[in-house]
């Protein structure tokens, strides 16, 4: 990869932006804000940190197979979206709590 | 036999002609194999069903022996490997691209589901028991008898965070680690590409001294990051005493362990006494176990796939000691760059959700 950002080294500007983020990320929890607002900014930071380290240093973004690996990369994520949807979000009782008319014969 | 019949069959202990091909023969992926086996095997027996038998412990080292047994075989054909041989794939959909390179991003793919799978536990278990300190604040756990005096534990989610983000010398270990874990993805990258670098552009000692300066600063991180993470969980630090005003007046940053944040703390409750009721004089008693086990298991699962980085690092740092890598099997040096970025990846995941939130 012999990409440029801004005219300056793409290893060199992905390190510096991911260094960044981070301190904007621990000190976010240093300011004691309201969980809902870690989380929004948790959430926010974790984002382009992930699909920085993916596009760059993983060479997801700018060589000749990158489209096809990236492809490759995305198959699991629609298992991922099942499990943290369906599974994830669900309540940890959900299966003995299901109403009897949804639940299979043997069980109990 | 003729030497073309003798390439025909290679050695299956290594080193090899890569000239010739591949050595399918090798023994290394069966001997690893086995020695997992082994060591799975006796150490499950080792720690049944909660009981530790020392008994099994001299066999757990034979199964790790039997796979650096194999380690050594996979090094010894790999250490001969000059790039001369490296297959691309024929049919679609990855018309050209390497064969490693494809098999690494499929493997890449399972860790994803692992990690996935990890998480979403978490998130399950995060979203669906009711934290213990809404519980504290609610009052109403001293009427139904969950205090330390009457014994009884109330089963709810205690995130190590409220242990871990108290003050910043709580979050150091973490916050060190993340910083460290992007920086050896920057080194490896940066070994990658002196490796690159076409004959001619470069002196090759130099290049040499590059590639194991950076590979040896990733395997530096590497255990860097390890040893802050023991540190963390077993052993805690004590700070300076010009620092304890940074740290609510104390000087000692108690470990996991000592906090008693542990995956079979049934009877945990708060060392710093935050949950103790001053009208009452009660403290609140409560089940941690599904909490503590969550962060266990997905952090110790990450630290896992650092220990093996470092293994792969060990021996790719000693390659490129002695001159092993040039433009022509520089890519080498990209496959475990990508494991070794999934890892940081993963991490960029776990410290915010499980160390600061």
């Amino acid at each position: 990869m012999g990409h440029t950002i801004f005219g300056k080294d793409v290893y060199w500007m992905n390190f510096a932006g991911l260094m960044i983020l981070t301190i904007i990320e621990v000190a976010a929890v240093g300011l004691d804000l309201p969980n809902d607002t870690t989380l929004m900014i948790l959430v926010g930071i974790g984002i382009p940190k992930f699909i920085m380290i993916a596009a760059i240093f993983m060479h997801l973004w700018g060589d000749e197979d990158s489209g096809v690996l990236t492809l490759t990369a995305l198959f699991p994520a629609f298992f991922i979206l099942v499990m943290i949807l369906f599974v994830g979000l669900t309540h940890p009782e959900a299966a003995t709590g299901l109403p009897e008319w949804c639940r299979p014969g043997t069980y109990n | 036999m003729s030497e073309d019949e003798e390439y025909d069959h290679p050695s299956a202990w290594g080193p090899h002609d890569w000239h010739h091909g591949a050595p399918h023969n090798s023994w290394s992926p069966l001997i690893m194999s086995i020695g997992i086996g082994i060591f799975l095997f006796m150490l499950a027996g080792a720690f049944s069903n909660g009981v530790y038998d020392a008994s099994y412990v001299p066999m757990v080292l034979v199964g790790i022996l039997v796979v650096f047994c194999g380690l050594i075989i996979w090094w010894r054909q790999d250490m001969s490997f000059d790039g001369h041989y490296e297959p691309r794939a024929r049919g679609v959909p990855f018309k050209n691209i390497q064969i490693r390179k494809v098999a690494m991003w499929i493997f890449l793919m399972s860790e994803m589901m692992v990690f996935t799978s990890l998480f979403t536990t978490y998130i399950r278990y995060r979203t669906g028991i009711e934290n213990c300190q809404t519980i504290f604040e609610r009052g109403d756990w001293v009427a139904q008898g969950y205090t330390v005096e009457a014994g009884e534990a109330i089963n709810c989610f205690e995130p190590a965070s409220a242990l871990i983000s108290t003050s910043w010398f709580h979050i150091a270990p973490g916050a060190i680690n993340t910083f460290a874990l992007i920086i050896s993805s920057f080194t490896i990258v940066q070994a990658l590409r002196y490796a690159k670098m076409p004959v001619g552009t470069i002196e090759e000692d130099v290049r040499r001294k590059k590639i194991y300066r950076y590979l040896g600063s990733t395997w530096f991180l590497a255990c860097l990051f390890l040893t802050l993470k023991l540190i963390e969980w077993f052993v805690g630090f004590t700070l300076p005493d010009f620092l304890a005003e940074f740290n609510h007046g104390h000087t000692h940053i108690p470990s996991l362990y000592e906090e008693g944040y542990l995956i079979n703390a049934e009877h945990y409750h708060r060392h710093d006494g935050s949950w103790h009721d001053p009208v009452t004089g009660a403290t609140m008693l409560a089940d941690i176990r599904v909490s503590a086990s969550t962060f266990y298991v997905t952090t110790g699962t990450h630290g896992f796939h650092v220990a093996l980085g470092i293994i792969g690092l060990t021996y790719m740092t000693f390659k490129a000691w002695t001159g092993g890598y040039t433009p022509d099997n520089a890519v080498s040096i990209e496959y475990f760059g990508l494991y070794w970025h999934f890892v940081d990846l993963v991490w960029v995941l776990v410290f915010p959700f499980f160390y600061l939130y």
